[in-house]
């Protein structure tokens, strides 16, 4: 494969049998598109390099492409303008998954988050931030080439030009008898089913949607799909809805049981997809019949972790190095930590013989702006890190620690008594004790 | 009818015993006339005390300002008063209001002046020793100019920041979060000017605190918010200034509803209703700002998301634990690192399940065509109640008078209209669902509106009576009730029982 340019590489993605022994379905055959291998890492890369050609290539490297994209479409648009000299902004209404923020600003994207809903209403305020965006837009100054995926028909054209007849290709000619995608734009449920329904009107397609109070990234829920213009009820024979809890079983085996490095939004497609079709499995039972049904795996895993870590920590789970504070019980943290009030630590800082160490643990931030003459700065979590592998000071050098109350310094100066340091000291009442007994504190 | 489309509050003890006693509101009602509000200062203090303790498990120091404007009660404010010093103040935004925290018992340096002042408002608040959250450059120097000129002593003050979304920019996390335009307090990016002024009248002011409040339900924007006036504080101490406390404001939001379910299922149909696959849910098919544009949604739902997870301590809660953008600590751990206080104003969230309004049902009437459908008119009408202006959605509670009549416990769907000769005058532009017909006599009790809807859009609009408000507390099985102005928080009120 040798191409000039990395948009030939967008599409042609491969249709992979799931193994029946992981999804237990008798009589029917589950292939998943692998729209994650597109060059850009989604579905998205489709309709996004349909939307914005036409724009691109007649740009002459004026303008910002502009999108209302939290995810995969941004991240291709944003690639798409780069490679051809523009801009891209993404606004959205919220970007929910840090990874994919972090990737687009990686990228070169601009993103406005608009704000939240209002605490106290305003009646008359009842157009929402959008409405506000496309105005901006329609400004006759404006050089903003708006892709507008949620009602752009080209969304849909990519996919009934390329996702859908790809399926009918490889499943030689013919149309598979379920085709199950989740709904976001609508524009890849919407292409593919149009060209399978020409192929045969007899395939019978499931949307999937969100549970109304959940978020799966990229899919939207029943009351959201109404938004989007792209959406036609007419498109689908059923339509259900999916929570993240199965989005992210579904993703675990595929990850784990298929080799199919998937995301939530391909997993919740997955684990909809067996949940549906399991009554239609049991009644082929014993009829000789064989059927097939194809669901889009739409992006993959790497960008949902913190996603996962929230929702299913366990699965991201690390074995625990050492002893940590954390581990000390409270009773053992007043146990086994020496304190010192204010007055006492005052004295010991000016006249000890040796001075002790003032180890302050808040952040570089709130120690530059106030702390004890003297000390040192090592915020909590590197310290945490520190103190795992064992004592970062002499034995010979006493410490003093200090924090904001008093409460994480007692169980770090527990935990280093524990290891052995003879002479560790907790400041009781940290350093708003320290203030508020008008002990000098400054600003370097 | 398909399934009733309730949306039925979230009633807590007290309140939900209270409503229980039926004989005894039915009696409330018969003595002071319809629509009739009804208070239990109890619960304000134990908000009070809630609020306190999500602060104290972050290791903050501070106070919580009560929001006079969310209710003109006394009784409120009274019971507040009464808490500890040293944990509970109160916001006050108008003169009047100033007058009445005083003379409910609160001492100066336990008020906060907001909002927009007059010089009258200015004078009294600097008199008694009140710290006055400025909202503009221009304050600064009305204030500054009425100490001098009385000889006043040197006032407490807050300076209210807003515009944080330019801000952010300059904080270098690549990402511009826009906010809700506020028309309060001073744009960060002019901040310079307020620094200098605050220098300038040192004699006369000092700066003891920074504030913000953002009006929107997005705990994101609030800590960003956080974040920029902790860095603020920074620059005013690196300039020899002091302030010490931070004021977030309120906004934590109350949860309205008992189920989430109703809430979803409602709002699910409203949708429906507006692109026209089901009948409307609405007097004259009102889209609370939905519309129907070729077959998609468009717009925005004016409604307060009456059903939330989390709200009021929890939100707080929430907010305080949320990583600031560009520090990275928890907004929490930041204020605590670098000395802070926290000062809170809850309205809204404070006098969460602390009252209810009666009223009374005149008059039940077939609406229109649709046989199923009726008319409600009470004796009230949408400026003595205003949930819907606030976009709050709930159901009231049938009291039956006398107890219900056999065979008539059918869902049954009703508009609730006002008794003002207008045909706008409704108290809910949706249709309600109640377990049964109401019969002229009965009452039917809006819950948990001693937030900003009782009789806050009150007026005398057609000689129709006001709402009195009475005080109330649980005394055994029974209640005792005084008039909301003769309320006292003192060990043996006066009063009545029932």
């Amino acid at each position: 494969m040798r191409y000039d340019s990395i948009t030939e590489a967008i599409g042609n993605t491969p249709l992979v049998r799931i193994d029946p022994a992981v999804h237990g379905l008798r009589n029917i055959d589950l292939y998943a598109k692998l729209e994650m291998l597109n060059p850009f890492g989604s579905v998205k890369d489709r309709p996004a390099w349909h939307m914005a050609r036409p724009h691109l290539e007649g740009a002459d490297g004026e303008g910002t492409v502009v999108e209302l994209s939290s995810g995969n479409t941004a991240k291709a648009l944003a690639l798409l303008a780069g490679m051809h000299g523009l801009k891209f902004k993404s606004v959205t209404n919220r970007m929910r998954v840090p990874e994919i923020k972090e990737l687009l600003l990686l990228l070169g994207a601009e993103i406005e988050e608009l704000p939240g809903r209002s605490e106290c209403l305003d009646p008359t305020d009842t157009d929402d931030p959008l409405t506000h965006f496309h105005q901006a837009l329609s400004d006759p100054d404006s050089t903003y080439l708006h892709t507008d995926q949620y009602f752009n028909p080209r969304n849909t054209e990519a996919h009934a030009a390329g996702t859908g007849p790809e399926i009918v290709k490889d499943l030689d000619g013919r149309v598979p008898d379920w085709f199950i995608a989740c709904v976001g734009t609508a524009g890849s449920s919407t292409g593919v089913a149009r060209v399978l329904r020409e192929h045969d009107p007899a395939v019978r397609v499931l949307g999937l949607v969100a549970h109304k109070s959940d978020f799966i990234p990229g899919i939207r829920t029943i009351d959201e799909v109404h938004q989007v213009g792209l959406f036609d009820p007419g498109t689908y024979d059923t339509i259900e809805s999916v929570t993240s809890g199965e989005a992210i079983d579904g993703m675990v085996t595929l990850i784990r049981r298929c080799g199919l490095l998937s995301g939530p939004t391909g997993g919740a497609a997955y684990q909809g997809a067996v949940r549906h079709l399991r009554d239609a499995d049991a009644e082929l039972d014993g009829t000789g019949e064989r059927r097939t049904a194809v669901f889009i795996v739409c992006d993959r895993a790497e960008s949902y972790l913190s996603y996962v870590r929230r929702r299913r920590p366990e699965l991201l789970g690390q074995a625990k190095r050492g002893h940590t504070a954390a581990s000390l019980t409270d009773a053992e943290a007043q146990a086994e930590a020496r304190v010192i009030t204010v007055a006492d630590a005052r004295r010991w800082t000016a006249e000890g013989d040796p001075r002790p160490l003032v180890v302050d643990l808040r952040s570089p931030h709130a120690y530059g702006a106030l702390h004890i003459e003297g000390s040192v700065n090592i915020v909590d979590e590197v310290f945490d890190e520190l103190v795992r592998g064992g004592l970062p000071f002499s034995k010979r050098t006493p410490v003093l620690l200090a924090c904001p109350v008093g409460e994480k310094s007692l169980r770090y100066a527990a935990l280093l008594t524990r290891r052995g340091h003879p002479d560790v000291r907790s400041l009781a009442g940290g350093i708003v004790a320290w203030r508020d007994a008008g002990a000098p504190l400054v600003r370097e | 009818m398909d399934v009733p489309l309730y949306l039925r509050p979230r009633v807590e003890p007290p309140l939900a015993s209270l409503l229980r006693a039926q004989t005894f509101l039915h009696s409330l009602v018969d003595a002071l006339g319809s629509p009739l509000n009804v208070l239990i200062p109890e619960v304000v203090a134990e908000n009070a005390a809630r609020f306190r303790a999500v602060q104290r498990r972050h290791h903050l120091a501070g106070r919580v300002y009560y929001a006079h404007k969310a209710n003109r009660s006394s009784s409120l404010v009274r019971r507040l008063a009464a808490e500890d010093v040293a944990a509970v103040g109160i916001d006050v935004a108008s003169l009047e209001e100033l007058r009445h925290a005083l003379g409910c018992g609160f001492t100066g340096d336990r008020i906060m002046a907001t909002g927009p002042k007059d010089a009258e408002f200015l004078w009294l608040a600097a008199r008694v020793g009140a710290t006055v959250n400025l909202d503009s450059p221009g304050e600064l120097e009305q204030l500054a100019g009425l100490v001098r000129g009385h000889g006043l002593a040197r006032v407490d003050v807050l300076v209210r920041l807003s515009g944080f979304e330019s801000a952010a920019v300059q904080g270098g996390t690549g990402t511009r979060l826009l906010a809700r335009r506020s028309r309060f307090g001073t744009p960060v990016r002019e901040a310079e000017a307020l620094l200098s002024a605050l220098e300038r009248h040192r004699d006369v002011v000092e700066l003891t605190g920074v504030a913000y409040h953002l009006d929107t339900t997005g705990v994101e924007e609030k800590a960003r918010a956080l974040e920029q006036c902790v860095l603020f504080m920074d620059e005013c101490r690196a300039r020899g200034l002091a302030p010490r406390a931070l004021d977030i404001g309120g906004g934590f939001g109350v949860g309205y509803l008992a189920d989430a379910e109703e809430w979803e299922r409602w709002t699910t149909a409203l949708s429906e209703a507006v692109l026209g696959v089901r009948p409307p849910l609405t007097w004259r098919g009102h889209g609370y700002g939905l519309r129907n544009e070729g077959g998609t949604v468009r717009g925005n739902a004016a409604l307060y998301p009456a059903h939330r997870p989390t709200a009021g301590p929890g939100y707080l809660d929430e907010l305080l634990s949320m990583p600031a953008p560009v520090l990275g600590r928890p907004s929490a751990t930041l204020l605590l690192e670098h000395l802070h206080d926290l000062y809170i104003e809850p309205g809204r969230s404070l006098v969460d399940q602390c009252g209810l309004s009666l009223a009374r049902v005149l008059d039940v009437r077939p609406a229109g065509e649709e046989p199923d459908r009726y008319l409600v008119r009470l004796g009230m009408n949408a400026g003595d109640m205003s949930l819907e202006e606030h976009g709050v959605l709930m159901d009231p509670v049938l009291l039956p008078r006398g107890g219900p009549a056999d065979g008539e416990e059918e869902p049954v769907g009703v508009f609730l209209a006002g008794n003002l000769c207008l045909e706008a005058d409704l108290i809910t532009r949706r249709l309600v669902h109640l377990p049964r017909l109401p019969r002229a006599g009965d009452l039917l009790a809006f819950t948990n509106t001693a937030g900003y809807a009782m009789d806050f859009h009150a007026h005398r609009a057609q000689r129709q009576p006001l709402a009195r408000t009475v005080a109330v507390e649980p005394e055994g099985d029974s209640w005792r009730w005084c008039l909301d102005e003769d309320y006292w928080p003192l060990t043996s009120p006066g009063g009545t029982t029932a």
